[in-house]
């Protein structure tokens, strides 16, 4: 115990001298948890114990703060605990379109309506990804390839947003591809330099270090516009050279999958304003911009009635693509 | 050469006094963790993570890994002292390990174990100093086909062992695949076998199942038989932690080969579980005295717990070069790189030899660290054993109930784990064999996703499993192991055709006569 | 007194009925293998039914006279079974009473009780260790790893 209290003391000497007062009307009477709805170790649990250390850091709040994972069945584990504490409003859910998505797709005891949402807080691009040594240069030469045969295209989960990409690029490049689902997109990366599939959409994160390392490259982005100039990955190229998929003649000008907040059921408007504040001043550190670059995500800010619109859209979006492929929960 | 000039620039960053300190809080941190079942390096090393943030990557890996070691050490334990499994890994060490310190001696039991868990992890890191870039190349060539061919080699391995009763081997086995499938499936995204029950969508925790099917079943069963352990001289003995390290090498060709088994599975996506079981399997069925294991042997605590540890250590590279983690640990280590700014990948090693190979050289350091403080410990835990039945059950009993709400915070999993502690009593009593159940549990659903996804790959066709030299070597090894033993004793019965074939105890229930206190 | 006979069958039955629960939710998935995969019910549908099979078998062989491995008629004595509810009894009243009361009360309760009660220790014994239970809990899992333990229906009711 010595030894650990003195880690956290050398933390506590870490921790700066400047906070801000939180000045919502509603204040947590009692330690808060978070529930990221991921395995220790995921995008979300990352993001979770992210926004843990900055309020800490900046003592954003008196109560302390507890990461908890529920991460089983997809998320599904974390949704369902939420809901089950209707009505607590010391409990944070930390999780992405799951939320939304995986009630319409698979039998899980909840819906995002069981939930109250917070915000979406940081977004996740989508590129498409071949291996080094494939001999397609563009994503016409791609298509043209994966029409004389089947390609392969592996992703994480099954009829999730990977799934949902993969039926998109099907349906607007006229080709057929078949599916393999693995448990997380690492896994399906690996799978592509082993040359066991034939492409996959990672989000950026999960294939850099392999890009650098010359065992896969991109072909293009899902994004509106090009990615921001970063620092060069490979000798030459860098994320802002990834031509966008509409450059390309791939016809998908946007998909993106956001981090998203949310409070159990049956909270009050105060406690809502609360962690919308709380967030609000999280994503203001230089700490946060730091972890949105690392992360190679994308800074965003949903709340309200943006944020609900923001579901609503995906949601009709997804209903269309699952509703083609048979996939909606009777 | 050119590794070896690295490694010794690695020790120059490793070896300095802070990463020292940082390397003994790590490791006992990492024992603490390891002992309490229900908390494992997972929790350990994400708890830990946040503090990391400020540090030097380099100094930040250290600790972590340093943790990561000392729960590897830990989860040995409780599971030679009490026969609780506290990692997925250490519950081949319950075989013989728990039968050992029952019989009086789980000192020897204790130094054994973390003697040769010592051997395992520095062939794994000789294993990654050397070799890294052929390792990597090793663990591209698996696909869907391959994973489960090595699934399937390490079931083949274990299950094919003659038990007592074959039926009941294979409704243990059975079951054991069903608990698995229940929760989100994979590979179809759908719900399976909730039963009604909302939460079960995440599955049933492993550790859940083995508390309540090892931790309560045999309290129960001691608690009916009145069995007590052996009385344990009350003399904190050094000399026997340092006799049983030094029998160690005797045992030279167990520990070998245990150790390459470790490394294989650690670098093909088998696994620290896999490996142990599969080591065990092996040794049971190769050593001269197989016929004892399960009784206390030697040889039975040394086999899985080398393998664990090559495979615990050798996990983290595929993590290193490639970015894909081999446990759940290098999945928190992972994340905590990228946070650190660092991207797993090929040009790691390229772009930041310093932290690569000043862990590297944390490695050699610090598991040479971690084996010093185990050792130490051993007769204090060895202690634990003279504590009275009375006073020690209702303290396993929280044990195992704080252990089993901390896996998920979940108070379901609680009462599921008190039945699993009847279901554990009821078959110990009846000699249906826990050991396939436990296996099916925390390998059968990867067996499964990775059967699925190669006929998708194959569209529906078994020819993939045939389809290379790699997963036709793999499947036939398998089926060799599966079928060797029902060859053998076929041959036996038909030689000898007039003699009905007695049916042996089952080992545990030898197990039990002999430790039984008259 | 339980035969082994009567433990052999009930356990059979108990595996048999998990085998049967396995088979008919596994139906929901769909069972099926083509071109296009493997079903998500098709496994666990095989295992049901082997689980069944296999439990049959068990539930016979433990039927029929001579038919079990072992040559003991009796498997639980009275008195073993006197032990196991000893031991079973108070273990799961703890694991019931924890969310009542929470997991520190009902853990100090639980190890008086069978320190206690049997007389196995003295009365100051039982209350000081019963007191440590909750207390090492506490320092080790709330304040060292976070994680927290249920606190409780009445500590909720206070809104702790």
């Amino acid at each position: 115990m010595n030894v650990m209290s003195r880690l956290l003391l050398s933390a506590a000497g870490i921790v700066l001298a400047g906070t801000l007062p939180a000045s919502a009307a509603w204040q947590p009477r009692k330690p808060i948890e978070f529930v990221a709805t991921a395995g220790p170790g995921g995008g979300t649990d990352n993001l979770a114990r992210a926004v843990q250390s900055i309020i800490t850091k900046y003592k954003l709040t008196d109560q302390p703060i507890v990461v908890v994972n529920k991460g089983g069945g997809s998320g599904a584990e974390g949704y369902v605990y939420g809901k089950a504490s209707a009505g607590d409003p010391h409990k944070v859910i930390f999780g992405t379109s799951n939320a939304w998505q995986q009630p319409l797709v698979s039998k899980v005891a909840f819906n995002y309506t069981d939930l109250t949402p917070i915000a979406a807080i940081a977004q996740d691009e989508f590129l498409l990804w071949v291996k080094q040594d494939a001999p397609y240069k563009t994503v016409s030469d791609y298509l043209k390839a994966a029409a004389a045969s089947e390609f392969k295209m592996g992703g994480a989960q099954s009829k999730d947003t990977d799934e949902v990409l993969t039926r998109m690029i099907e349906k607007i490049g006229h080709i057929k591809l078949t599916y393999i689902p693995f448990k997380s997109g690492a896994e399906a990366a690996v799978q592509l330099a082993g040359g066991h599939i034939d492409s996959h959409v990672n989000n950026p994160s999960e294939s850099l270090g392999q890009w650098r390392g010359g065992m896969q490259r991109p072909l293009c982005a899902f994004s509106p516009k090009r990615l921001p100039q970063g620092p060069k990955i490979t000798a030459i190229e860098g994320w802002s050279d990834i031509p966008t998929c509409v450059e390309q003649g791939l016809d998908i000008p946007q998909y993106e999958q956001p981090r998203t907040v949310w409070l159990p059921g049956k909270v009050t408007p105060d406690q809502i304003a609360f962690y919308v504040e709380l967030m609000k001043k999280v994503q203001a550190t230089p700490e946060w911009k730091d972890y949105i670059e690392k992360t190679l995500q994308v800074d965003t800010f949903l709340t309200g009635a943006d944020f609900d619109s923001f579901i609503k859209q995906d949601l009709d979006h997804l209903k269309q693509v699952a509703a083609e492929q048979g996939w909606l929960v009777k | 050469m050119e590794n070896l000039h690295e490694l010794l620039h690695g020790f120059t960053i490793a070896v300095t006094m802070p990463h020292l300190a940082l390397m003994v809080i790590g490791v006992l941190l990492g024992i603490l963790v390891g002992v309490l079942p229900g908390l494992g390096a997972p929790n350990g090393v994400s708890l830990l993570l946040p503090l990391t943030f400020g540090m030097q990557p380099v100094s930040a890996i250290i600790l972590l890994s340093s943790m990561y070691w000392g729960a590897l050490f830990g989860g040995s334990v409780t599971s030679i002292l009490f026969n609780i499994p506290g990692e997925p890994s250490s519950v081949a060490t319950t075989f013989d390990g728990y039968p050992m310190a029952r019989d009086g001696r789980p000192t020897t039991a204790l130094a054994t174990a973390f003697g040769s868990a010592a051997f395992g992890a520095l062939v794994g890191v000789v294993l990654i100093t050397f070799l890294a870039s052929w390792v990597a190349r090793v663990a591209l060539a698996f696909g869907p086909p391959e994973y489960f061919a090595v699934y399937f080699l390490a079931f083949a391995s274990f299950v094919g062992m003659g038990g007592a009763a074959p039926i009941k081997t294979v409704v243990a086995l059975a079951i054991g695949f069903a608990i698995a499938a229940i929760g989100i499936d994979t590979v179809s995204g759908s719900v399976r076998l909730t039963m009604g029950v909302d939460e079960l969508v995440k599955g049933v925790s492993f550790v859940v199942a083995v508390m309540g099917l090892f931790g309560i079943g045999e309290l129960l069963v001691a608690v009916e038989e009145e069995v007590h352990a052996r009385g344990v001289s009350s003399k904190i003995d050094w000399r026997e932690v340092l006799r049983a390290v030094v029998r160690l090498p005797r045992h030279g060709i167990a520990l070998l080969r245990s150790a390459a088994i470790g490394c294989w599975m650690g670098i093909t996506p088998g696994g620290p579980t896999a490996a142990s079981f599969m080591s065990y399997g092996i040794a049971r069925r190769f050593s001269r005295r197989g016929q004892h294991f399960g009784t206390g042997e030697i040889e039975g605590i040394i086999s899985p717990e080398t393998a664990d540890h090559a495979a615990g250590t050798s996990a983290l590279l595929p993590m290193l070069s490639l970015g894909i983690p081999g446990s759940a640990t290098a999945a928190v280590m992972m994340g905590g790189l990228m946070i650190w700014g660092l991207n797993p990948g090929p040009m790691l090693f390229v772009d930041q030899k310093d932290f690569v190979w000043g862990l590297i050289a944390s490695m050699y350091v610090g598991n040479i660290v971690a084996v010093a403080l185990v050792l130490l410990t051993v007769p204090i835990f060895a202690a634990l054993m003279r504590i009275p039945f009375v006073i020690i059950a209702p303290l396993i009993v929280i044990i195992c109930v704080v252990g089993a709400y901390s896996v998920s915070n979940s108070y379901l999993d609680v009462i599921m784990m008190l039945g699993f502690g009847v279901v554990g009593y009821l078959f110990k009593k009846l000699f249906y064999p826990l050991a396939p159940l436990v296996l099916a549990i925390v390998i059968g659903d990867k067996a499964e996703d990775a059967f699925r996804q190669s006929m998708l790959l194959s569209k529906g066709s078994l020819g993939v499993f045939f389809a290379n030299g790699l997963v036709t070597s793999l499947v036939v090894a398998g089926l060799a192991l599966l079928l060797l033993p029902l060859g053998l004793q076929i041959a036996h019965v038909l030689r000898k055709p007039g003699e009905r074939k007695s049916i042996a105890p089952d080992s545990e229930d030898t197990t039990r006569q002999k430790v039984r206190v008259t | 007194m339980i035969s082994r006979r009567a433990l052999e069958i009930a356990t059979a039955i108990l595996t048999g009925s998990f085998g049967v629960a396995v088979l008919v939710s596994s139906i929901d998935n769909g069972i099926g293998w083509t071109a296009a995969g493997v079903d998500a019910g098709t496994f666990p549908f095989v295992i049901g039914v082997i689980i069944v099979v296999g439990s049959l078998y068990n539930l016979a062989r433990g039927y029929l006279p001579g038919g079990t491995l072992a040559s003991v008629p009796v498997a639980i004595t009275a008195i073993e079974l006197r032990r196991l509810a000893g031991l079973f009894v108070p273990a799961a009243l703890f694991v019931a009473l924890i969310p009542i009361v929470g997991m520190y009360p009902a853990s100090a309760g639980y190890v008086f009780t069978v320190l206690a009660l049997p007389g196995h220790q003295s009365l100051l014994r039982s209350l000081v260790m019963a007191l440590a239970t909750p207390l090492a809990l506490y320092v080790v899992f709330e304040r060292l790893f976070q994680v927290t333990l249920p606190h409780g229906a009445f500590a909720a009711a206070f809104g702790l």
